[in-house]
């Protein structure tokens, strides 16, 4: 079926190498979103998926055809750019028959298909507009119905929304969820964008460096981060990690101790990481919780909740705690709960997540 | 000019001094085409005692008449028409391909090709060589040997060349994935947006064309053959002593130079028809839209 097998895909420009060695099997229909840093080799990844970028080792196949030396044109896969390259002599049904008549539709049918199209992503009424006459958002969508009307086997996104405003953004995000669910096709997306990948995804794969490290469904990955790139790129804020060491109760940060279960003789001593995601906190002290005594710096409120950016044992940290609205007596140094069932840990050298008692 | 108190006083002062530098080009460019004019339509006395400035002098068009009876006038007229449209069109043919081609980044040898046209706008192989090479290949006295010898030229190639490498390279990579070939991402995408810079060639190529006159004396013989330019200096160089000619000025109201003056107007009068048509591809903005900068 139309699925994307990526095998020990490395590239290099020279001598530098950008990506290395990418395993990643995407099945047929899922809707998978390639996440990480600036030059983490991302957009390389998808370009090499798309044939615009020559893979230098390793194995391609979509829908179990090696693609490798095979033209993007006969790939069957769509691709929508983040600066949206559109045509911009041309108007926008033009725009979006381009690929149905260079591959010879008949005219009829070219017609029905960009009907129908436009009808779904609300374009009707700007069929006959040039790109220079359409808002940042109108232009997306004429990028994306380009992509629709060929009905390719894969999409491929290159941080489409990035180039929108925040609202926009948020608009396009669930457009771009309710297509996928609406038409099926199997989907690669590009972003940098941590909320993006969380909302749309049906699994994540962060990359850093030119590896992958981690790939799982959002919140496998919100939960249970490998280690502490992963544990710091998803989430916002980023949880927060502090140097600490194990003790036979849990884990000891500076002079202060969170209570945590499974630490065995063995690990006792062990230096590790830390991580505290700002949302597993509360003001009030409940039930295996563990008292932070932090100094509060700045309060910035959200309504119900408020983001507190505090220092704790040399650490900047900011945490997210429900208030109600009552901030005014936050201030100067006070105790912030910590639910210690939530508590990562990671290895204070590898910084790989640790498995007590696993 | 409406926020000209936005302005000091220095540049306002800048301002002016350019305006007025320009009206002065402006007027110089201009006169030589007024003046010939006012010739063209002058008794062929007023014309060769210098009593025309600005406006024809006992004003006819019997140099017009003339001129345009004359057969050899309409044959190398049709003529410059040819060498213009089949020149240009030839040229075209072989700079978008060879601009095209040197402007991608995966051409083999790319630095080389560039710099192997590059080098024949600054050294070329000189008239004798050019001449002998002509003559020996068969293109003396044609049509198609004026066209095609002059039909690549290394300037027009560089200049295209940089256009299309200023077009942004997502353009393309969209046009591949939605299947187009190389032919076709020229053809559909790269043509169309580089109006601007294949209007400018045109004009350059054809200007260039319709005033060609060294190459066009040297290389044609044939008298059926020669385009406009060749025919003036035809004029100009056989009227003075043609008897017959001597004999008709006094009985008509023209002269060599009234007549002289009609050709060139009649030369002009394509350009300045044709111009305007290709004036609006000027146009800067036309990949205004097309991609998020």
């Amino acid at each position: 079926m139309s699925g994307v097998d990526l095998s020990s895909i490395v590239k290099k420009y020279g001598a530098f190498q950008v990506v290395h060695g990418i395993d990643l099997t995407v099945a047929e229909k899922e809707f998978v979103v390639l996440v990480g840093p600036s030059g983490c080799g991302k957009s390389t990844t998808l370009r090499m998926i798309a044939g615009l970028e020559e893979i230098t080792a390793g194995d391609l196949t979509i829908d179990g055809r090696r693609m490798n030396r095979i033209a993007p044109k006969d790939r069957d896969v769509a691709m929508v750019f983040q600066n949206y390259a559109l045509y911009p002599h041309l108007n926008v049904a033009d725009n979006m028959a381009f690929g149905l008549r260079i591959r010879k539709m008949p005219k009829a049918e070219i017609k029905t298909t960009i009907d129908d199209v436009a009808g779904i992503l609300g374009l009707t009424e700007y069929l006959d507009r040039r790109p220079a006459d359409l808002s940042g958002g109108q232009r997306q969508r004429v990028a994306m119905g380009r992509a629709i009307v060929r009905h390719p086997k894969v999409f491929l996104f290159d941080e489409p929304l990035s180039n929108l405003d925040a609202k926009l953004r948020t608009q396009m995000r669930a457009e771009i969820k309710r297509l996928h669910k609406r038409l099926g096709v199997t989907s690669i997306y590009v972003t940098h964008d941590q909320v993006e990948a969380m909302t749309l995804a049906d699994r994540i794969v962060v990359m850093n460096d030119g590896r992958i490290e981690q790939i799982g469904t959002p919140m496998e990955l919100f939960n249970n981060p490998a280690n502490t790139f992963v544990a710091g790129f998803l989430g916002s804020p980023p949880m927060n990690q502090v140097k600490g060491v194990l003790t036979a109760k849990g884990a000891k940060i500076g002079e202060t101790e969170i209570k945590i279960d499974g630490v065995t003789a063995a690990d006792v001593g062990r230096a590790v990481t830390v991580g505290i995601r700002p949302e597993h906190v509360a003001l009030k002290a409940g039930k295996g919780t563990s008292a932070l005594p932090i100094d509060l710096d700045l309060v910035e409120p959200l309504g119900s909740e408020a983001l507190l950016h505090a220092r704790f044992d040399n650490n900047e940290m900011v945490f997210k705690a429900e208030t109600h609205g009552d901030i005014g007596h936050l201030s100067g140094v006070t105790d912030i709960h910590v639910d210690s069932s939530l508590v990562k840990l990671f290895d204070g050298e590898t910084g790989q997540a640790l498995n007590l008692g696993g | 000019m409406a926020n000209m108190n936005l302005y000091s006083r220095g540049d306002k002062l800048f301002v002016y001094i350019n305006m007025a530098l320009i009206a002065l080009f402006t007027l110089s460019t201009l006169y030589p085409f007024i003046y010939i004019t006012a010739v063209s339509f002058s008794d062929g006395s007023a014309a060769s005692a210098g009593t025309v400035v600005y406006k024809p002098v006992a004003t006819t068009i019997s140099a017009y008449k003339y001129v345009l009876s004359e057969p050899l006038f309409w044959t190398s007229y049709v003529n410059t028409f040819i060498y213009t449209f089949g020149g240009t069109f030839v040229s075209l043919l072989i700079i978008i391909p060879g601009a095209y081609a040197l402007s991608r980044p995966q051409l083999i040898g790319r630095r080389f090709f560039n710099l192997f046209v590059a080098f024949t706008m600054w050294f070329n192989a000189g008239l004798i060589p050019f001449f002998l090479n002509m003559r020996d290949l068969g293109l003396m006295d044609s049509y198609f040997g004026l066209i095609i010898a002059f039909a690549c030229n290394a300037f027009n190639i560089i200049l295209l060349r940089n256009f299309f490498e200023a077009i942004p390279e997502s353009f393309e990579e969209a046009a591949r994935m939605d299947g187009a070939n190389e032919f076709q991402v020229l053809w559909k995408v790269f043509i169309p947006l580089s109006k601007p810079a294949i209007a400018t060639i045109i004009l350059f190529c054809m200007v260039a064309r319709w005033n060609g006159f060294f190459w066009a004396m040297i290389v044609l013989k044939d008298e059926q053959k020669i385009p406009l330019q060749v025919y003036l200096r035809q004029v100009i160089a056989t009227l003075k002593d043609d008897e017959e000619f001597g004999l008709q000025v006094l009985n008509f109201s023209y002269s060599v130079e009234t007549v002289t003056a009609a050709i060139m107007v009649c030369s002009i009068i394509p350009v300045l028809i044709f111009y305007p048509f290709i004036q609006k591809y000027f146009n800067k903005g036309i990949m205004l839209g097309g991609v998020k900068e």
